[in-house]
C-alpha cells in the first residue's frame, strides 16, 4: 500500500477528472511562461509598432519594420549572424565529437579530463570572453608572445583590430567555450550504442574506419541532430563574447543580430526599432522551428520495441 | 600491440593532450594574473610563473569589496531558481507524459525556440512588470527571471526521461487508491532522480552566471550578484586586471566543484533524456 | 470610563511624540554615475556622501554601483519604469530630449547670484536644452598633449619647447618612433574617445564638423576639416608613428601603452596623468603637457563637461538638489581636481592655492579657458559619436585609400540622422 493511498469509490467521472489533472501538471509551468516570457514578447511587439523617443511614444504601425529592413545594418548584421552561427556550431559539432570519440577510447584518468574539458563551458561567457580579451592583447597578451617565440609570427598581431582576424578569434573563443556542451552529449550517446553492434561488425571484418561509419554514426545520428539544434539556439542569441571583445566592431565585422539590438535600443535609443528587429528575429525563429519539426520526424530513431 | 596500435595511441594522446592544453591554458592564465601584484601584470615579456605570488587581490576583494555578501545572493538566487525550475518543468513534464494534449510537441518546440531571442529584448517590459510589482531589489525578481531561462529545455529533457519510465508504475499505484500527485511524488519522481539532478545543474550554471537581468533588476548594492560584482570592475578608464581575475576564480570555482561531484548523474540523465525522445 | 479617557490621553501623547519623528523618516536619494566605480573616485565620493549624511540626518544618499559600459543601459531601463535614480550624471542632451530629466531653472533661481556667479553662461549653455537648464557642470576634462619627459631627451629633443604646429610634431615623431615604440597612438576603439580626439585635431586646424545649427554634418564637405582627418589618420596609415592595432586602442589601452613606455605622447585630459601614475609609479614627475599642436592661431581645445541632473521621476527634488549643492563646494572640487585630476567647471577657483600649487594642474585649468565643450548639443550624439563617427575612423584606418569616400558617406548618414529628430 502506498503511504497517503486512500480507497476512493468510483464516481464515474474518471475521464474528466483526468483530463482536468493534465492541465493541473502543466499549467503551473504555462502561466509562469505566460507571465515571464510571453507578456514581455507581447509588450515588445506592441513597443515594435510605436516611435520611442524616451518616454514620448507615438503609433506608426509598420514603418519602423520598413525602416528597419531597408537599413544596410539589418542585412549585414543578419550575414554575420549566419556566418558567425554556422562556423561556430559546425566547429562545435565536429571537435565535439571528436574529442568525445577520443576520450571514449581513453581509460586513464577518465572524469579528470571529462571535467578539465567541461570547464570552459562553465565559466560565465563574460569572463571567459575578458580572459581571452587579455590573452589576445597585442603588447602585453601572452598568445602574441608564445606565437612570437614559436617562430610563428613576425610581429604582434592585432588580433581584434583587423576585420577578419577579429571576427576569427571571437568564433574562437565561441568554439573554445561551446564545444564541451556538444562533447558531454556527444559521450552520452557514445555509451549508449549497444555494442553487440560492434561485435557483429568486428566478425563481419570491419575495420576501424567502417565501424565508426557503419555503426557509430547511425545510431548518434539523431542525438547530432539535437545538439546541433540546442546549439544554434545557444549561439544565435549570444551577445556576451562579442560585446566584451569587440561590441561589434571593428567597422562591423562582428556586429551580429543580437549586437545590432542591443545598439538600436540602447545606443541609438531607438527602441521601437530594437523592438522590430526582434520580432524580426523571433520570425525567423518560428520558421526555423517549423523546419526542425519536419527534420527530427525523419531522423526519429526507431522506437526499442 | 602491432605497430599501428601504438602509434594510433600516440596520436590520440597527442590531440587530447593538445586540446587540453588550448582549453585549461586561459584559466591557468587567470590564476597566474590574479596572484601577481598589480605592478608586474604589464611586464613584457609576460612572467608564467611569478615569485610575488600572493593572495593580496583576493584579500582585497574579500575585505574591501562585498565579494562574500555577492557569493552569497548568487547562491540564493541560483539555488532558489534550480528549485523552482525543476519542480515546474517535473510537473509540466509529467503532465505531458502521461496525459495526452493536442499539440503538445509544438508547443513544447515553439517555446525551446523563444530561447532564441536575445535578452535585451525582454529585460525593458520585465523591469516594468517587477517594478509594478514592488519586486525590484528582490531575490524573488532574479528567482523568477532565471527559471524561465532553462525552463523549456528542462521540460524538454524530462519529457524524455519521463517517458522511459512505464506508466504501469503509476497505475500500479493508482490502481492502490493513490491519488495522481500522491503517485508523482512518491512513485515516479524518485524514479527520475538523474534527470532532475541533470536539470538542477543545467539551471544552476544558467543563473550563475546570467548578468544582464542582474544589472537592471538590483540597485541595492547588498542584493548584486557575483556576475555584477566582477563586471563593475572594468571601469573604462581602469581596469584593475589582477583583482577582475581574482573575481573571475572566485566566480567560477562552486560550479567547477559542483560539476566535479555530479558529472555522473549528468552524463546519465543525459543519455536516457536526449537519446529517447 | 476613567480608563478609557486615559488609554486614549496615552494613545494620543504616543502619536504627538511620533508623528515628528515620522515626519522625519530618511528619505533615500540614490545617485548613479558612471564615475562611481573609478578607483580614482572611490575615497572622495565615500567622503561626501558620509559628511553630506551627517550634516542631513533625514536625507541618505544610496550610491548605484555599475560597470561604465552598461551605465547607460541601467538607467534608461530604470527610467523607463519612472524608477530612475535621484541624481544622475548622463548624457544630458539625449536623457532631456527622451523626458528624462527634470529642468532645474526653478531651483536654480532660488540660489544667491554669487552662487550662480561661479559658472560662465557659456558653461551654463553646454548643460540646457530647449532654453531649460537640465544641469549643473560639476567637471569636465581639458585635452591636452602630455609628453613622456624621458623618452623626449632620450631622443634628443627639447622638453622646454615642444610642438606648436604640425610639422614640428611630426619631426618630433619621427624621432620619437623606434623598433619597440611610438610617437603616439591614433584612437579607433569603440568608445567615443575616439570622437574627442577626431574632434580636437578638426579644431586644431581651424575646422567644423557641423555646421551652425547642427543640421549638417561637415566632416568631409569642410576641407579643413577633412584635411585634418588625413593628417591625423595619416600618422597611423602613412608616417607610421602611431602604434599598432589603432581599431582596438581606447583611452585605456592608449594611457596603458603611455605608461609602459610604448607612445611617448599621447592627447588626454589631466586625469590620465593620475591613470598613469596608478598604472606605473615610475612615471610621477616625468610627464609633462603642452598645448595641443595647432595649425590656426588660438586653436580650441576640447573640454568634456559632466552634470549633476535630476531624474524626472525624482520624488524629492529639493533634497537632491541640496546634495548638488553640497557636492559643488569648492572643497569637493579641490578634492576632486587634486586626486581624481578632474578639472572643475567653476571659474572662480583659478586663483586656489591648492591648484596653483600644481603647475601641471593650473596649466590645464588655463587651457580649459578656450576650449569647445564637448559632448555636442544634440540628442543623436550619444549614438552618433559611439557608433557612426567610430566606424568611419575604424573603415578609414582599414582603407586608408577611401578615406574621402568614407567621410563624405558619413556627411549624408548623419545629416540624415540629425534631421531625424
Amino acid at each position: 500500500m502506498i503511504r497517503g493511498a486512500k480507497a476512493r469509490p468510483w464516481t464515474g467521472h474518471g475521464l474528466a477528472r483526468e483530463r482536468w489533472h493534465g492541465y493541473l501538471f502543466i499549467a503551473p509551468m504555462l502561466v509562469f511562461l505566460a507571465a515571464v516570457v510571453i507578456a514581455p514578447l507581447g509588450h515588445a511587439f506592441w513597443t515594435s509598432l510605436h516611435r520611442i523617443r524616451g518616454l514620448n511614444a507615438s503609433f506608426v504601425g509598420l514603418r519602423n519594420y520598413a525602416r528597419v529592413l531597408e537599413e544596410d545594418a539589418f542585412w549585414h548584421a543578419l550575414q554575420v549572424s549566419l556566418s558567425f552561427t554556422s562556423i561556430s556550431v559546425a566547429l562545435h559539432v565536429l571537435l565535439g565529437l571528436g574529442l568525445a570519440l577520443a576520450l571514449n577510447e581513453i581509460r586513464m584518468a577518465r572524469t579528470a579530463l571529462r571535467i578539465l574539458f567541461l570547464t570552459p563551458w562553465m565559466v560565465a561567457p563574460a569572463i571567459g570572453a575578458t580572459i581571452w580579451l587579455w590573452l589576445l592583447e597585442p603588447q602585453f597578451g601572452v598568445v602574441n608572445y608564445l606565437l612570437g617565440q614559436a617562430g610563428l609570427i613576425a610581429a604582434p598581431v592585432a588580433w581584434l583590430g583587423e576585420p577578419r582576424t577579429a571576427f576569427a578569434a571571437v568564433t574562437m573563443v565561441e568554439v573554445w567555450r561551446g564545444v564541451p556542451f556538444v562533447m558531454l552529449l556527444m559521450l552520452a550517446g557514445l555509451q549508449t550504442v549497444p555494442l553487440e553492434q560492434y561485435e557483429a561488425a568486428s566478425i563481419d571484418g570491419a575495420n576501424a574506419r567502417q565501424r565508426f561509419r557503419y555503426v557509430t554514426m547511425p545510431n548518434l545520428r539523431y542525438l547530432l541532430i539535437v545538439a546541433s539544434t540546442l546549439d544554434i539556439i545557444n549561439v544565435v542569441r549570444h551577445y556576451d563574447i562579442i560585446g566584451v571583445m569587440t561590441a561589434g566592431g571593428p567597422a562591423g565585422a562582428t556586429e551580429v543580430l543580437p549586437a545590432l539590438l542591443y545598439n538600436t535600443a540602447f545606443r541609438a535609443n531607438r527602441f521601437g526599432e530594437a523592438a522590430a528587429i526582434g520580432v524580426l528575429l523571433l520570425l525567423m525563429v518560428l520558421s526555423f522551428s517549423v523546419v526542425y519539426l519536419r527534420v527530427t520526424r525523419i531522423a526519429r530513431p526507431d522506437p526499442v520495441t | 600491440m602491432n605497430r599501428n596500435g601504438a602509434t594510433a595511441t600516440v596520436l590520440l594522446w597527442g590531440a587530447v593532450l593538445a586540446a587540453a592544453i588550448v582549453t585549461i591554458f586561459p584559466f591557468y592564465w587567470m590564476l597566474n594574473t590574479s596572484l601577481k601584484p598589480a605592478s608586474e601584470i604589464f611586464l613584457s615579456p609576460p612572467s608564467f610563473v611569478s615569485r610575488n605570488w600572493s593572495f593580496a587581490a583576493y584579500e582585497t576583494l574579500l575585505t574591501l569589496r562585498p565579494f562574500a555578501r555577492y557569493f552569497l545572493n548568487s547562491l540564493i538566487v541560483s539555488v532558489g531558481s534550480t528549485l523552482l525550475s525543476v519542480a515546474l518543468a517535473a510537473l509540466a513534464a509529467y503532465g505531458f507524459t502521461r496525459f495526452h494534449f493536442r499539440g503538445a510537441s509544438v508547443l513544447i518546440i515553439f517555446l525551446l525556440f523563444t530561447k532564441m531571442l536575445p535578452e535585451t529584448l525582454l529585460i525593458i517590459p520585465y523591469f516594468r512588470l517587477m517594478s509594478e510589482l514592488g519586486l525590484l531589489n528582490t531575490y524573488a525578481a532574479l528567482i523568477i527571471a532565471y527559471s524561465s531561462f532553462a525552463l523549456p529545455f528542462s521540460v524538454w529533457m524530462l519529457i524524455g526521461f519521463f517517458r522511459s519510465i512505464p506508466r504501469e508504475i503509476d497505475e500500479a499505484a493508482i490502481v492502490d487508491g493513490a491519488t495522481r500527485l500522491v503517485a508523482f511524488f512518491r512513485v515516479v519522481l524518485p524514479l527520475a532522480l538523474p534527470g532532475l539532478v541533470a536539470v538542477a545543474l543545467f539551471t544552476f550554471l544558467i543563473s550563475w552566471n546570467s548578468y544582464v537581468w542582474a544589472l537592471v533588476l538590483t540597485t541595492d548594492p547588498q542584493m548584486y550578484v557575483l556576475s555584477v560584482g566582477v563586471a563593475n570592475m572594468v571601469g573604462e578608464y581602469r581596469v584593475q586586471w589582477n583583482e577582475l581575475m581574482a573575481g573571475a576564480v572566485i566566480a567560477a570555482a562552486p560550479v567547477m566543484v559542483l560539476y566535479a561531484l555530479l558529472e555522473r548523474h549528468l552524463v546519465s540523465a543525459i543519455t536516457a533524456g536526449a537519446v529517447k525522445d | 470610563m476613567t480608563c478609557n479617557v486615559k488609554s486614549l490621553a496615552r494613545a494620543l501623547c504616543l502619536v504627538a511624540i511620533a508623528a515628528p519623528a515620522l515626519a522625519q523618516q530618511p528619505i533615500t536619494l540614490q545617485w548613479q554615475t558612471a564615475n562611481l566605480t573609478e578607483a580614482q573616485y572611490e575615497p572622495i565620493w565615500k567622503q561626501t556622501i558620509a559628511a553630506f549624511e551627517a550634516a542631513n540626518p533625514n536625507i541618505r544618499i544610496q550610491p548605484i554601483l555599475v560597470a561604465r559600459r552598461d551605465h547607460w543601459t541601467k538607467f534608461v531601463a530604470a527610467a523607463q519604469a519612472k524608477q530612475a535614480p535621484c541624481i544622475v550624471s548622463v548624457d544630458l542632451t539625449t536623457a532631456a530630449y527622451d523626458g528624462y530629466l527634470r529642468p532645474l531653472d526653478d531651483l536654480w533661481a532660488k540660489e544667491p547670484a554669487d552662487f550662480r556667479a561661479a559658472w560662465s553662461e557659456d558653461m551654463l549653455a553646454s548643460a540646457r536644452w530647449k532654453g531649460k537648464l537640465y544641469g549643473l557642470p560639476n567637471w569636465g576634462g581639458v585635452y591636452a598633449e602630455i609628453y613622456n619627459r624621458e623618452m623626449v631627451e632620450k631622443a634628443g629633443l627639447d622638453a622646454s619647447s615642444p610642438p606648436k604646429n604640425w610639422s614640428e610634431y611630426l619631426a618630433w615623431s619621427k624621432k620619437l618612433t623606434g623598433p619597440d615604440h611610438w610617437a603616439t597612438a591614433v584612437l579607433g576603439g569603440k568608445t567615443d574617445t575616439t570622437t574627442r580626439v577626431l574632434l580636437t585635431w578638426i579644431y586644431g586646424n581651424g575646422g567644423e564638423p557641423f555646421n551652425a545649427d547642427m543640421t549638417e554634418s561637415t566632416f568631409a564637405k569642410n576641407a579643413r576639416s577633412l584635411e585634418a582627418i588625413k593628417f591625423y589618420l595619416g600618422l597611423f596609415s602613412q608616417e607610421k608613428i602611431a602604434s599598432p592595432s589603432p581599431t582596438t586602442t581606447n583611452y585605456l589601452e592608449q594611457t596603458v601603452l603611455f605608461a609602459q613606455g610604448k607612445i611617448a605622447t599621447m592627447r588626454n585630459a589631466y586625469w590620465a596623468v593620475a591613470k598613469v601614475v596608478g598604472d606605473n609609479p615610475k612615471m610621477d614627475g616625468k610627464m609633462f603637457a603642452a598645448p595641443l599642436p595647432a595649425q590656426i592661431p588660438n586653436a580650441p581645445t576640447l573640454a568634456t563637461v559632466s552634470a549633476h541632473s535630476i531624474s524626472s521621476s525624482c520624488p524629492h527634488p529639493e533634497a537632491a538638489w541640496s546634495f548638488i549643492k553640497f557636492d559643488m563646494d569648492k572643497k569637493w572640487a579641490l578634492e576632486r581636481a587634486l586626486k581624481a585630476n578632474w578639472m572643475p567647471l567653476r571659474r572662480d577657483l583659478g586663483n586656489e592655492p591648492e591648484i596653483k600649487a600644481d603647475p601641471m594642474l593650473a596649466q590645464f585649468v588655463q587651457l580649459g579657458a578656450n576650449a569647445k565643450s564637448y559632448p555636442l548639443p544634440h540628442p543623436a550624439w550619444a549614438d552618433i559619436a559611439a557608433n557612426d563617427i567610430v566606424d568611419a575612423v575604424q573603415k578609414a584606418l582599414l582603407e586608408p585609400a577611401r578615406l574621402e569616400e568614407i567621410f563624405r558617406e558619413l556627411d549624408v548618414k548623419l545629416t540624415k540622422k540629425l534631421k531625424d529628430i
